[in-house]
């Protein structure tokens, strides 16, 4: 501390350490902004493919790589918007009045499998996933949750295996009927002695984050209800 | 001057190891040791914040105005971890998920500041960047120290890679952060018996 400084100076300095370390980050997000966002797609592909029920890691555990994720987009997914007012599927989201996306899964040329995201509020944060759909469109593929800020080992668990596999299987219409879905506070069977065949384990220590998915689950079904009903079969 | 640069860079890997002796940093010890690859990307983030961080606010003591200080020095490790975070999205996406916000957390661990108030405001880049190093490395050694016995307990596995037999069922302590603290404590009790260092109350 050599010189006496006026705060003339303090002021000069401030700027310029602000603007070397603006100028460095700038140029450090811009650089890196390609690799970065090509690694949420890949994710987000991913994502996709575990709703799928697609195995997502390899022999040795590891996760798969995007060229792997892009080839199963090309061999067996479409995405497709449709208008959740008509239900009619659309060629681009300005043509509808409701555009929500949809993933198909085709196994040669048939489609199997329906998916498409959702989200909401769980107890902190919003809450994004996807959900998947067999092709009698009554029955859940798979679920995934991948983005949430929600307590680590409590509401956090909605990414645990145990958690999501219990989804599968699980109906959400029967006999012509909306069924609502239930993650229910506790154990199903607890709740419901005679068995559920719409309702999951609750988490425990995580009831309102459980809340939180009843209320978007469903309301994400209700919105593709009206494009379900013209493809669910008799 | 070799001597001093010597114990410079030496002291803190075991004598005056920033975690087991100065008791810094255990949160991010706790909770990025859960498996070993995690804790080697923590280790890596924090040596070279910590490093280059000291480098950087040594080269500027003599002009930071004593007003400004800590700002200054915040500004500095911030863009430095903000950087490092931005690496670590665009080439290990998925561990970088994994951390989420502890890699942000650097910043805040008082091992970089400490070092920066403690040592680089008062001596020469060269000295600093060791000290820096040393430190970083200190707490790279406890971490993966702390982040083998969790895995292979936790998990059965070091590195991903399968060691007990499959069978194993995984000790569930070891993977929640108490686990962290019984092994940290091990580790502290094990140190000061062998060293023979102890506080004095």
């Amino acid at each position: 501390m050599s010189t006496p400084k006026g705060d003339s100076f303090v002021v000069v300095y401030a700027t310029i350490v602000c603007l070397i370390c603006s100028l460095l980050l700038a140029s450090a997000a811009s650089a890196l902004k390609k690799p970065q966002e090509y690694n949420v797609e890949i994710d987000r592909k991913i994502n996709v493919l575990k709703a799928f029920g697609v195995k997502i890691t390899d022999a040795s555990g590891k996760r798969i790589k995007g060229p792997e994720v892009d080839q199963y987009f090309t061999d067996h997914i479409s995405e497709i918007t449709v208008d959740g007012a008509t239900g009619q599927e659309v060629a681009s989201a300005g043509e509808a009045k409701e555009p929500l996306s949809l993933y198909l899964w085709k196994d040669d040329g048939v489609v199997t499998k329906y998916a498409f995201p959702i989200s909401g509020k769980g107890l902190w944060s919003t809450i994004y996933g996807y959900l998947a759909l067999e092709g009698d469109l009554s029955t859940i593929a798979g679920i995934t949750f991948y983005r949430h800020g929600e307590t680590p080992g409590l509401g956090g668990e909605i990414e645990a295996n145990w958690f999501q596999e219990d989804f599968r299987g699980k109906k959400v219409f029967e006999n012509g009927h909306r069924l609502k879905f239930e993650v229910v506070k506790g154990k199903v069977t607890d709740k419901y002695p005679d068995g559920n065949n719409h309702a999951v384990d609750g988490i425990s220590g995580a009831t309102l984050t459980g809340n939180g998915l009843n209320r978007f689950i469903n309301a994400d079904l209700d919105k593709y209800e009206s494009y379900f009903k013209l493809h669910r079969g008799t | 001057m070799a001597l001093k640069a010597k114990t410079v860079f030496t002291d803190p890997l075991s004598n005056n190891n920033p975690i087991t002796i100065q008791i810094l940093g255990i949160c991010s010890s706790l909770a990025v040791t859960t498996q070993v690859d995690k804790a080697f990307v923590m280790s890596v983030g924090l040596t070279l914040v910590t490093a280059f961080s000291n480098l950087v606010i040594s080269m500027m003591r003599n002009q930071i105005p004593s007003k400004i200080r800590i700002i200054v020095e915040l500004a500095v490790v911030s863009t430095l971890v903000i950087v490092t975070d931005q690496i670590l999205r665009a080439y290990v996406y998925d561990i970088s998920r994994q951390m989420s916000v502890f890699i942000g957390l650097i910043i805040t661990n008082c091992i970089v500041m400490g070092r920066l108030e403690a040592f680089a405001l008062q001596n020469p880049p060269g000295l600093s960047f060791l000290d820096g190093l040393g430190n970083g490395l200190g707490y790279s050694a406890i971490l993966m120290i702390v982040g083998s016995m969790r895995e292979i307990l936790g998990k059965g596995s070091w590195w991903g890679i399968q060691l007990l037999p499959e069978n194993y069922l995984g000790n569930g302590l070891m993977v929640l952060a108490p686990g962290a603290f019984f092994c940290l404590g091990l580790i502290i009790w094990l140190q000061r018996q062998l060293t023979k260092k102890f506080e004095t109350a």
